[in-house]
C-alpha cells in the first residue's frame, strides 16, 4: 500500500472513531464536553494556521471574528421572532402566513407593545439556531473583508498591532453596549436544539451532549475539508508564495491583493462559524472570550501543533485542550501544595517557549511531515531513472 | 515581435534623482546588457519596468500596452518577467511548487497536473530534475538562482530582466545560466541583463545600455560602448588617460575585437 493510501486510510479510521466516540462516551458527559470544546479550538487553531502559517498574516484578531459570529447569532436569537400575526409596531416582513419581526434594540420592547394589536392565540416563535449561525458566518466574512483590506499594506509587527487593536475595539464595544449585548454579564443564547432532537432513532433532549458533539464535529470536519482543499489548490499555492515573498509572487503574476483579502475572509468566516455554534452550545457569550489570553491560547495550540499544517494545528488544539483539563488535578510535594488549576498554565507556557525555541515547526507537524515526505527524494530519482530507462527502451 | 518603449522616465526619491530622462526601445529578441556603477539606477529602472515602483514622469509601453501604471502582477501577465538582485526563491515551498506559482497565475483555469510535464522539462534543462520535491531552502545559492530562472520559463514572458544572474555563482552553474540565456533568447525572448561581471556581459550581450547617476550615457554595440569616453569616465573617473588600456580592461573587460 502506498503512503498516500495509508494516510487516507488512517484519516478515515480516525474520522470513524470520532463519529463512533459518543457511543462509548455517552456516560461521560464531561469528556464529551471537553471534546466539543476541543473541536471548537481545533477549528480556530487550524483556520488561524491557514491565515498565519500558510499566508503569513500573523493576526491577533482571530478571536474577534469568532466573537462577531457568536454575538451575531446571539443578537439574532434575541431580537428576531416569527409570529402568526403582525405586531403593527415593530419592523416586520411578511413571510406567507407568518411575519418575521425585528424587535427594536432601544426603547420599549415593540413586541410587548405589539401584543395588544395581535389577536388572541397569536403564536410567537424563536427562530432555530441555524439562520443566526449563517448570519454570524456572513458577518464574520464582512468584517474579515474589512480588516483584510485595511491591513493590506501592513506586515509582521504592524499587522499584529493593528489586529490586537481591532480585537480590543470589538471587545470593548461588546462590553459597553449593555442594552444590546448585556455587556460583561454575557449574552444568552438558546441551545442548538431547544426542543431536543431525534438522531439515529433516539431522542436527545436539549441538554444532551451528543447532538452538539456531532454538530461541532461536522463543522470541524467540513471546515478542515474546505481548508485542506483550499491549501492544495491554487489558493494555497498562492498564499504560501505571498508568505514567502510578496514582491516575488507579484512579479510571477500572483494577484496579491485578491488572495490576501480572500484568506482573511475565508478564515474569518470559519472562525465565526465556530464561535456561533460554540456560543449556542455553551448558552452564553461574554466579552472575556476576547481577552488576549484566549487568542494566545489559540496561537499556542497552532504553534505547538505546527503552524504550517492545518492537521498539525488541529491535533495540537485537541491534545492541549484535553491536557489542560486533565492537568487540573493538584498534588503535593512534601509540604508544598501544587495548585494545578494555576500551574498548568505555567507548564503550558513553558511548553510553548520550548517549542518556539527548539521545534519551530511544532511538535505534531514534523511527525506528519515524516509520514508524508520521507523518501520523496529517493522516489523522485527512481521515477526519473525509470522514465529515462523507459525512453531508452522505447528507442531501442 | 517584442516591443518595449521606455519614454523619458524620471524617478525622484525625495531630493535624490534616481533616474533622469531615460529613454530606449527594445525591438524583437534582443540581448541587452545594462551596466553602470553602483547607485547608477539600474535596479530602480528594473523596478519601474516591472511595476514595483511608479516613475515620477515618463511612460513604459510593452507590446503597445502601457505598463507603468499597472501593478506588478499585471505587468507579469502582460509579458515581462524578472529576477531579483538577491535571490528570492520561495524557500519553504518545494522546487515543483515554486514552478507552479507562475504557471497557475498565468492560466486561471488550469490545474497543477496540466504543467507537470513542462515543469519537469524546465528542471531537466536546468539540470535540477532530481531536486523536484526538495524545499527551496535546501538548495544552494546558485541552484536557487536557477530556480528563479526556471520560474520565468513557466511564466513564459516576452521580455526577461535578470538582475545580477552571475553574482556569487559557481562557474559550473554560471555555464548553465549562460546557456539558459542564449537558448531562451534564440527561442525568441528578449533579455535585459544587469551585471557587474563585465567579461560575461560584454561577451553575452549584443547591445549595451550604460546608466550613470540616473542618466543613460551610452546605448549601442558593446565594443563601441567600451571605448565611449563617457563610459570610461563613469567607471574610471578622470584618471582614465593615466590608467591606460590595462585599467580599462580591468573595469570594462577585454575587447573582443582585439581578441579576434
Amino acid at each position: 500500500m502506498n503512503r498516500t493510501k495509508w494516510l487516507w486510510g488512517l484519516a478515515a479510521a480516525v474520522g470513524l472513531l470520532l463519529i463512533a466516540a459518543p457511543a462509548l462516551l455517552e456516560s461521560y458527559p464531561y469528556i464529551m464536553h471537553i471534546a466539543i470544546v476541543a473541536f471548537f479550538y481545533a477549528i480556530l487553531a487550524s483556520s488561524w494556521s491557514l491565515l498565519a502559517g500558510y499566508a503569513g498574516q500573523f493576526s491577533f484578531g482571530h478571536m474577534a471574528f469568532m466573537a462577531i459570529g457568536a454575538y451575531t447569532a446571539g443578537i439574532f436569537g434575541k431580537y428576531v421572532r416569527l409570529t402568526t400575526a403582525p405586531t403593527g409596531v415593530c419592523s416586520e416582513i411578511p413571510m406567507g402566513n407568518h411575519w418575521l419581526v425585528l424587535v427594536n434594540f432601544f426603547g420599549d420592547n415593540c413586541l410587548e407593545l405589539g401584543k395588544a394589536n395581535m389577536p388572541v392565540g397569536t403564536l410567537i416563535y424563536r427562530l432555530p439556531a441555524l439562520p443566526g449561525i449563517i448570519l454570524g458566518i456572513i458577518m464574520g466574512g464582512i468584517f474579515g473583508l474589512l480588516v483584510g483590506v485595511l491591513v493590506l499594506r501592513l506586515r509582521r509587527t504592524y499587522l499584529a498591532l493593528f489586529t490586537i487593536g481591532f480585537s480590543e475595539i470589538v471587545r470593548v464595544t461588546f462590553n459597553a453596549e449593555i442594552d444590546i449585548t448585556n455587556g460583561p454579564n454575557g449574552l444568552e443564547l438558546a441551545p442548538l436544539f431547544p426542543n431536543g432532537v431525534h438522531l439515529f432513532g433516539f431522542y436527545f433532549n436539549s441538554a444532551n451532549k451528543i447532538p452538539p458533539y456531532y454538530v461541532m464535529l461536522m463543522l470541524f470536519l467540513v471546515s478542515m475539508a474546505v481548508m485542506y482543499w483550499l491549501s492544495i489548490s491554487r489558493f494555497g499555492l498562492f498564499i504560501r508564495s505571498i508568505r514567502e515573498d510578496e514582491e516575488a509572487a507579484a512579479a510571477l503574476g500572483v494577484h496579491i491583493v485578491r488572495y490576501k483579502v480572500l484568506v482573511f475572509v475565508v478564515t474569518s468566516m470559519i472562525a465565526a462559524a465556530a464561535g456561533a455554534v460554540e456560543a449556542h452550545y455553551i448558552g452564553v457569550i461574554t466579552p472575556n472570550i476576547l481577552l488576549i489570553l484566549q487568542m494566545s491560547l489559540v496561537i499556542s495550540m497552532a504553534v505547538i501543533g505546527g503552524l504550517e499544517s492545518l492537521v498539525g494545528a488541529a491535533i495540537g488544539a485537541i491534545i492541549i485542550e484535553f491536557a489542560l483539563e486533565f492537568l487540573r488535578t493538584s498534588f503535593t510535594i512534601g509540604p508544598i501544595v501544587v495548585d494545578m488549576t494555576t500551574w498548568r498554565l505555567v507548564f503550558f507556557g513553558l511548553l510553548l517557549m520550548l517549542t518556539l525555541r527548539f521545534w519551530t515547526n511544532g511538535l505534531i507537524y514534523p511527525i506528519i511531515q515524516r509520514l508524508t515526505r520521507s523518501g520523496v527524494a529517493e522516489e523522485t530519482v527512481a521515477m526519473r531513472q525509470a522514465a529515462v530507462e523507459g525512453a531508452v527502451e522505447g528507442q531501442g | 515581435m517584442i516591443e518595449l518603449d521606455v519614454n523619458h522616465i524620471k524617478k525622484n526619491f525625495g531630493g535624490l534623482q534616481a533616474l533622469n530622462d531615460v529613454t530606449f526601445k527594445v525591438r524583437g529578441p534582443e540581448l541587452i546588457g545594462l551596466i553602470g556603477p553602483n547607485g547608477a539606477g539600474k535596479t530602480t529602472l528594473t523596478n519601474i519596468l516591472d511595476g514595483l515602483i511608479r516613475p515620477s514622469s515618463g511612460t513604459v509601453y510593452l507590446n503597445g500596452r502601457r505598463i507603468d501604471t499597472l501593478p506588478p502582477y499585471q505587468v507579469a501577465r502582460a509579458g515581462l518577467g524578472r529576477t531579483f538582485q538577491v535571490t528570492r526563491a520561495f524557500r519553504r515551498m518545494t522546487v515543483l511548487e515554486n514552478l507552479m506559482v507562475p504557471a497557475l497565475a498565468m492560466h486561471p483555469t488550469a490545474r497543477q497536473h496540466d504543467f507537470l510535464d513542462k515543469a519537469m522539462e524546465v528542471l531537466k534543462f536546468l539540470t535540477m530534475d532530481h531536486l523536484v520535491n526538495e524545499y527551496g531552502r535546501a538548495l544552494s545559492g546558485g541552484q536557487q538562482k536557477l530556480l528563479e530562472l526556471g520560474r520565468l520559463l513557466m511564466l513564459d514572458p516576452d521580455l526577461i530582466i535578470l538582475d545580477e544572474p552571475f553574482a556569487g555563482v559557481h562557474p559550473k552553474l554560471m555555464e548553465i545560466i549562460y546557456e539558459y540565456i542564449t537558448t531562451v533568447n534564440a527561442q525568441g525572448k528578449a533579455f535585459i541583463i544587469i551585471s557587474h561581471d563585465m567579461e560575461t556581459i560584454f561577451t553575452l550581450s549584443r547591445r549595451l545600455l550604460v546608466l550613470n547617476f540616473g542618466e543613460l550615457i551610452a546605448d549601442g554595440d558593446p565594443d563601441v560602448v567600451r571605448h565611449d569616453p563617457a563610459v570610461i569616465e563613469a567607471y574610471l573617473g578622470e584618471e582614465e588617460e593615466e590608467a591606460g588600456p590595462a585599467m580599462v580592461e580591468t573595469y570594462l573587460g577585454k575587447d573582443k575585437r582585439q581578441d579576434a
